[in-house]
């Protein structure tokens, strides 16, 4: 049974939850579920804005055919390559055989890759600044590499002002019947998916948001229609300004996120030890994860969301603990930057966390390491007392100075 | 080039070696004891029309070609190499850079008068930690308005003193390496231009060798030479040049050495017969004259090279390295064929033997003559490899603050060194006793030989007071002073300091003494001398008389008796920040590769320090191939 939502008198979403998916892109964890959004336009003309998993294509394929209402479909537009949105065209192709296709000249080359064929007679190659006019509406084609494909790109309706914007501005969870920004307590529920999201699945491409943001700040843009998630209308400069963010690497708060990873609780008391000595100092702002039972997607977007980080860390056969080792890793490849870190190293004949950790992060772009590092042997005692609250003053002091500089 | 010289050639040797034999050989001896410059000798040479062989007349040269310097140089050497390197570094150090690189005017201010002979000319590269790695230059040019001003130190410079004129390299830009160096000419005389002690060299003991000291030397901008950060390129080519020069010296080295063989074995007699008879010996002579015709080929070829306006930096190299390695052969052999003889002062072959050994060391070892073949035969590869090791910046005892209080009066100075210590975390209200052993003490006053007179220990132990600190010296004030027992030391053969606050008064820095202070957290230097090490090594430092500074220190702390310490906790060094970044980093549309301008793209022979905009334009991501317009600046 169809299942779409109206967006205008003539265009309308058409597009699936998904919530039996356990790991998207087989990596992050995903209980929120996700949605796969599609949108279908009745002009002069009729155009179809991406197609979806192929996990959730009979309700896509009955929704579309439910819309359209006897009518033919004439054009598909792809934004974005990735099988997650486009898994299902071809069989759109074999529905409505007449349709042409509206995508860019790299789209092209990865369906071929992929395996999925796309007869060139049907396919219309755009560029930056190809228009397509469908009758009341007009479309102009924007390229947006990199967010999160080199294909990719994104499409404005110049008549109101709609950006068909593929990846960006989407959020992980299930819609469950609501559509838009008003609809639903963005905030409550779907920020820290939209980070979780944004930050694991783009956050290495900073620059390319960055560059899609300014090209899209000459429009006055009415509404955003992602290809995940809610659809703004309402609180467009809400989700504008947390991309500005992330994609400058900007932390959204002062605090501290404190990630330890412990083999027999020894450095779990130090980090949660740490926690309590900046507590009392009124730094309350603070979140703690074990590394080995958080997964890494969750840290990272905490990661992306505050100033500071402490890592608690034991050596593990002569290196660093492995999940820790994962996690800072991940991050380096995710290139985040300008954050404040803490370390506390522990290691019980030949320790080498510290100096791993640093390692890595000196790697990173503009992080800046507190000169108070502590290091812990096997456990903390009334000897490491100093060096944990020098550790805290300090902390305490960075925002300090933040403030001032701010 | 026929494998033959010219009659010009010829003669131009002829004229050389005349003076050589008439002018210089009878002083020779006396300059080599004596560790003596030859003033007159290098006036004569001037008259000669030797001191500016291959450049244009109309630049006050003989217009003579490469070849015609070679020999001046060989001939000199022949007799004396001492003199046969003031020539060169002269010509191909001082006065070949501003030939290439030098504008009109300087050329005619400069250029002219040392060609004519009238000035002299000297380079400076080498420093410390810049030996064969240029990229270790830590001499600094900073503009101010219409002048440069150089601070730093240059070691082992030919000529230094007695030359007029000075190519000195410094750092404009920080943090690229040699793509930062520039070069300027600066003059003898000006001020905050010093000299060191001439050097006690093993050889060559007539050309004067010296340390260059730049105190704050304003060097006029127009005396930039090129532009800046061409600096390590005007330097390079100008050594490939120079290689010419001393690959000559110890061709003639080797000649000279070769030719006193030859006459001692025909004259002197053993078992009834001249040495020089026994096959043995003959064989020897053989492989010398075989090894000295040989260097004088590849000498000779990379010279004509250069005279042609073709590349002769490998060939250049190739001279230099097989020239200086038969010079020490010869030399050897010469001598050992010597006998006894030989090994006695006032012997020709004693001193060839000496002097022959630094030909294989300036201008490129030839280890570094090696790296410079094969990179000619490798290509970028013999690049790719970067060594990952680092020194920790700054001198021995790893990264220090070095800041000098120069401002006020010397009160004012030692406030603003006890407000810098007291914000550090020092409480000076608490002390330890004087006598603590050196290892465990968590506070040091040292005195080094510039405390003069036993009495002034005295000071050094009433600061020790006032500070909450234990005495120390440095080794010579133990060893041999003998102020303090030998287990109150500090070096590497002595004690190490494992404490946190160092005052070192009187101590210039050697290299052994600061190796015993790697784990300080605070080194403070007193002394008079701006230029001492000790200065590079510390956190902070007053420049100053210790009979002046000590006791307004002592004053300044005197907070009564001392509270004992706690139980000494060890305060962290403040490591340097991560520099920031200097390079306009460049993201890749098509696959989001970062191009950083520091690392390059070696495996497209692009070396580190090639900006984007220097790419070239067929250069394409090395990851997904898109073109170089795809990439858009971070």
């Amino acid at each position: 049974m169809h299942n779409v939502r109206k967006i205008t008198d003539d265009l309308y979403w058409v597009g699936s939850d998904e919530n039996r998916l356990a790991l998207f892109e087989n990596i992050h964890p995903l209980p929120e579920g996700v949605s796969y959004n599609a949108y279908l336009l009745l002009d002069e003309k009729t155009v179809l804005f991406d197609t979806v998993d192929w996990a959730v294509a009979r309700q896509y394929l009955e929704n579309v055919e439910h819309v359209l209402d006897g009518r033919d479909l004439d054009y598909l537009v792809i934004n974005h390559m990735e099988p997650d949105h486009a898994a299902c065209f071809e069989e759109v192709l074999l529905r409505y055989p007449k349709a042409q296709v509206y995508c860019t000249n790299k789209a092209y080359l990865l369906m071929g890759q992929f395996g999925f064929n796309l007869d060139n007679t049907k396919l219309i190659e755009v560029q930056e600044g190809d228009t397509l006019k469908t009758g009341k509406h007009e479309f102009l084609f924007i390229e947006a590499p990199m967010v999160h494909w080199p294909e990719a790109m994104v499409t404005l309706d110049v008549t109101n002002g709609f950006l068909f914007s593929a990846d960006a501005f989407g959020s992980f969870g299930t819609l469950d019947g609501r559509l838009f920004d008003d609809e639903v307590d963005f905030e409550k529920e779907y920020l820290d998916y939209a980070r979780r999201y944004l930050t694991n699945i783009v956050g290495k491409y900073g620059p390319h948001v960055q560059a899609l943001l300014k090209k899209a700040s000459g429009v006055e843009l009415k509404m955003l229609l992602p290809l995940h998630g809610p659809v703004w209308r309402t609180n467009l400069g809400y989700i504008v300004d947390k991309y500005v963010k992330w994609s400058t690497y900007t932390p959204e708060e002062d605090g501290v996120l404190i990630i330890y990873g412990s083999m027999y609780g020894s450095s779990e008391n130090a980090a949660r030890s740490l926690a309590r000595r900046l507590v009392e100092r009124g730094v309350t702002n603070l979140k703690l994860y074990d590394v080995s039972k958080t997964h890494e997607s969750y840290l990272i977007a905490e990661a992306f969301k505050y100033s500071h980080m402490v890592l608690v860390a034991p050596t593990y056969n002569l290196n660093l603990y492995p999940p820790m080792e994962n996690f800072l890793q991940h991050m380096k490849l995710l290139n985040l930057q300008n954050r404040t870190i803490g370390l506390i190293s522990n290691g019980s004949w030949a320790p080498t966390s510290g100096r791993i950790m640093r390692e890595i992060i000196d790697e990173m772009k503009n992080m800046t390491i507190l000169d108070e590092e502590v290091e812990l042997v096997s456990s903390m005692s009334e000897r490491d007392d100093e060096a944990m609250d020098a550790l805290a003053d300090s902390i305490k002091k960075s925002f300090e100075k933040q403030e001032k500089t701010a | 080039m026929l494998y033959a010289t010219t009659e010009q050639h010829e003669k131009l040797r002829e004229k050389v070696r005349a003076f050589a034999e008439e002018k210089v050989k009878p002083l020779a001896f006396m300059l080599d004891q004596g560790n003596e410059f030859p003033k007159e000798i290098v006036k004569e040479l001037g008259e000669l029309g030797l001191m500016g062989i291959y450049f244009p007349k109309k630049y006050g040269g003989a217009g003579l070609d490469m070849i015609s310097y070679a020999i001046a140089v060989e001939e000199l050497s022949r007799v004396d190499a001492g003199v046969g390197v003031i020539l060169s570094a002269h010509t191909s150090l001082g006065c070949n850079p501003i030939y290439d690189f030098g504008t009109e005017e300087q050329k005619l201010k400069y250029l002219v008068p040392m060609a004519k002979g009238e000035k002299l000319g000297a380079f400076g590269l080498t420093e410390e930690n810049a030996g064969s790695d240029a990229g270790g230059t830590e001499t600094v040019a900073v503009l101010q308005g219409d002048h440069y001003i150089l601070n730093g130190n240059k070691i082992f410079i030919t000529n230094g003193g007695e030359a007029d004129t000075y190519i000195v390299f410094a750092v404009t830009t920080p943090g690229i390496g040699t793509r930062g160096i520039s070069a300027f000419i600066v003059e003898k005389g000006w001020k905050g231009f010093e000299f060191g002690e001439h050097y006690d060299k093993l050889g060559i003991r007539s050309s004067e060798t010296r340390e260059l000291l730049f105190n704050d030397v304003r060097v006029p901008k127009e005396n930039l030479l090129g532009k800046e950060g061409e600096g390590f390129k005007i330097a390079m080519q100008t050594l490939d040049g120079g290689r010419i020069g001393i690959a000559s010296q110890a061709l003639g080295i080797a000649q000279g050495a070769f030719e006193a063989a030859l006459e001692y074995a025909k004259d002197r007699e053993q078992f009834g017969m001249p040495i020089g008879a026994q096959q043995i010996i003959g064989f020897k002579l053989a492989d010398m004259d075989t090894k000295v015709s040989a260097s004088r080929l590849l000498v000779y070829k990379a010279a004509a090279l250069k005279t042609a306006g073709e590349r002769y930096g490998k060939e250049a190299a190739m001279a230099k390295m097989y020239a200086s390695e038969a010079a020490i052969y010869v030399a050897n052999e010469a001598l050992q064929i010597h006998g006894g003889n030989g090994y006695l002062k006032g012997m020709e072959v004693e001193r060839f033997y000496r002097d022959a050994k630094i030909t294989t060391i300036y201008e490129g070892t030839n280890e570094i003559m090696r790296v410079v073949i094969a990179a000619n035969l490798l290509g970028p590869i013999s690049r790719t490899t970067k060594p990952q090791t680092k020194r920790a910046p700054g001198g021995t005892t790893g990264y220090r603050k070095k800041i000098i209080f120069k401002d006020g009066t010397p009160e004012e100075q030692v406030d603003a060194l006890v407000a810098a210590l007291e914000a550090d975390g020092y409480d000076f209200t608490v002390g330890i006793p004087i006598d603590t052993p050196v290892g465990k003490a968590e506070r040091l006053v040292s005195a080094g030989q510039g405390i003069g007179a036993k009495e002034n220990m005295k000071l050094i132990e009433k600061v020790a007071k006032n500070v909450g600190a234990a005495i120390s010296s440095s080794r010579p004030v133990a060893e041999t002073l003998k102020y303090l027992p030998l287990d109150r030391y500090v070096g590497m053969s002595g004690q190490s300091f494992k404490g946190n606050l160092y005052i070192a008064a009187g101590i210039s820095g050697a290299g052994q003494h600061l190796k015993g202070l790697k784990e300080a957290s605070t080194i403070v230097a007193i002394n008079n001398n701006p230029n001492a090490k000790i200065f590079k090594n510390a956190d902070y430092g007053i420049v100053g008389d210790l009979q002046e500074i000590l006791p307004l220190l002592a004053k300044r702390l005197d907070t009564g008796e001392k509270k004992p310490a706690p139980p000494m906790i060890k305060l962290k060094r403040k490591e340097p920040k991560q520099p920031k970044q200097i390079w306009q980093l460049y993201v890749c549309n098509g696959c989001g590769f970062e191009y950083n301008p520091g690392v390059g793209d070696m495996e497209n022979d692009i070396v580190p320090g090639t900006k984007y905009e220097e790419l070239p334009e067929e250069w394409t991501c090395p990851e997904c191939g898109e073109e170089k317009t795809a990439f858009i600046e971070v």
